[in-house]
């Protein structure tokens, strides 16, 4: 990374850790409606970003661009770009499945497969990449074991998936997702499915993954964000309202609009 | 204040007496049914019906219209359960919100309220006729003419079913395997039929049940056979259309063999029930 790419990130997160996604410019249309208004913001890499704001503020909306995961729906445009390691990922020449093995995701709601435990992780896995029965099982017990899960499912690998509970089906999600050795983690509300024992497992797992990943989270809960994350990014009706790092938008938001949600008083 | 309240129970209690006057009169015309069913059928049911064919008429029995209505059900469900599915699963993973896959929809619930008997004409222009065409009469009415006839009735089951067990199937499922990359007929085949697979299996059993108990539409097709054949161009006895010959004959002991094939009909339409009951309870998915 040259300087001036290097004082450009600087300049937009507040920090000195190199970009991994450069969002420039992002307007997001659904079938004619705006919902994102030009964003730009640099995601630190190996460090957790939170976005936080009120509903229908594009939260989720700017998360599902980083792996258009949008395309699949008809009607949705995203213009404007976002550079993944200095590559445009909205150019449609960029390779779909390149962009999902490096960008990972979580949802809202746990969703394993109706498959076995193991087949949950090897699934994605397999598509990828032709590997021997062994090292299938050495992959899918890494991630298993990333995800904190190796020791509550070891024993019953060969169950279905189904029979776990919400927050071990979540990280059975996350493991899923990190199987493929993906550089980017986004995480969509993932614990609002979840109980507070749960949602703490996943927050000390976030805090664990981001040496290895750059994580995204989108969380409705505020408390979450200034907990797990690094930076934060709050957004309100489509626009990136300000991003910094997460002590100084907790303690000192540079914009009223900011304070204002953060203190309760709208959203 | 209390009149209003007053006012209400005396019309919550209307309702709830009309609602069960309904029910009540549904539920007693299909008890009666069954219990004349059973009645008649159990009074003639005897060994000689598995045994013995239509040929010796009232010293005979249902033997070849038993297989006979075996083979065509189970040739109809070999030729309606793929395309069925297959059908179900375009409109629901590929065609779901375009204007083509309504209008196929709308299509495919016409074909599931058509009359029977028109079906079957239609596969007696369509089959029966060239097939006598192009082989000088050796062929002509036949189980497999029979089988596409009921194909017809049990298709459209297949389909709408298979469509609505795919669309319960959750969105988010559809991102999760989507965003490891996992292209879509992947998704389709091995992720999202098997999350459907109790209820699509369910729309094919019904489908069956449906079908075995078809008349109209293998009269003109199958037509009808007083013996025993395997052979699927053939023409070929069946369970519904023997009873409806039967009960057409003066001869009250060809009535009491019909009346035991529809006890039998009636068992095998209710175990195909009880199946899709148990098998729908069991496999369910919650995804809430």
């Amino acid at each position: 990374m040259n300087d001036l790419a290097a004082a450009s990130a600087a300049a937009l997160t507040g920090a000195s850790a190199p970009a991994k996604l450069k969002v420039r410019d992002v307007h997001f249309y659904y079938n004619g409606y705006q919902a994102l208004k030009g964003i730009n913001m640099d995601i630190p890499e190996k460090q957790v970003t939170a976005i936080i704001g009120p509903s229908g503020c594009g939260k989720s909306t700017l998360l599902r661009i980083f792996n258009r995961i949008y395309a699949i729906y008809p009607k949705l445009e995203a213009k404007g770009s976002i550079e993944l390691d200095g590559e445009n990922i909205l150019d449609p020449a960029y390779s779909m499945n390149r962009l999902r093995t490096k960008v990972g995701m979580v949802f809202q709601k746990p969703v394993p497969f109706p498959m076995t435990i193991f087949e949950n992780v090897a699934y994605g896995i397999r598509h990828h990449e032709k590997l021997s029965r062994a090292d299938m099982e050495i992959r899918v017990e890494q991630a298993l074991r990333s995800a904190a899960l190796w020791d509550e499912v070891k024993d019953k690998l060969k169950q279905s998936a189904l029979g776990l509970s919400g927050g071990q089906q979540q990280r059975l999600c996350i493991a899923r997702g990190i199987a493929l050795r993906p550089e980017v983690l986004l995480l969509d509300e993932p614990t609002s499915a979840l109980d507070p024992i749960a949602t703490g497992r996943i927050e000390q797992l976030v805090e664990e993954l981001k040496h290895e990943y750059t994580i995204v989270i989108v969380t409705h809960n505020m408390q979450q964000a200034a907990r797990v994350s690094d930076r934060t990014a709050f957004m309100y009706m489509g626009d990136l309202i300000e991003f910094d790092n997460t002590e100084k938008i907790f303690t000192k938001p540079g914009k009223k609009q900011t304070e204002d949600y953060i203190t309760g008083r709208f959203g | 204040m209390s009149a209003v309240y007053a006012r209400r129970a005396v019309v919550n209690i209307v309702a709830l007496a009309l609602s069960g006057l309904a029910t009540l009169i549904g539920l007693v015309f299909l008890v009666w049914i069954l219990w004349i069913t059973a009645q008649n059928g159990l009074e003639a049911l005897k060994p000689t019906l598995f045994t013995k064919i239509t040929a010796y008429a009232d010293q005979g029995g249902l033997a070849n219209a038993m297989v006979g209505s075996l083979i065509m059900d189970l040739m109809a469900l070999l030729i309606c359960a793929p395309i069925g599915v297959l059908a179900g699963t375009y409109l629901a993973e590929y065609a779901s919100g375009s204007r083509l896959g309504a209008s196929i929809r709308f299509l495919n619930d016409i074909l599931l309220s058509a009359p029977s008997i028109v079906l079957g004409l239609f596969v007696y222009v369509i089959v029966v006729i060239p097939t006598t065409e192009l082989t000088d009469g050796r062929i002509t009415f036949s189980g497999f003419a029979g089988s596409v006839a009921l194909a017809l009735i049990g298709l459209p089951v297949i389909v709408r079913t298979t469509d609505e067990m795919l669309q319960l199937v959750p969105g988010t499922l559809r991102e999760a395997a989507l965003s490891l990359g996992i292209p879509q007929w992947k998704l389709t085949m091995q992720v999202l039929m098997r999350a459907a697979l109790s209820g699509i299996l369910t729309g094919v059993l019904l489908a069956l049940a449906r079908l075995a108990g078809e008349t109209a539409p293998l009269l003109f097709t199958a037509f009808g056979n007083n013996f025993m054949t395997a052979h699927p161009l053939d023409k070929m006895a069946s369970m519904p259309v023997t009873i409806y010959q039967y009960t057409n004959d003066p001869n009250p002991a060809l009535h009491a063999i019909a009346w035991a094939g529809a006890l039998l009909i009636t068992l095998f339409v209710l175990a195909l029930s009880l199946l899709t009951r148990i098998m729908f309870s069991r496999k369910k998915v919650s995804y809430e």
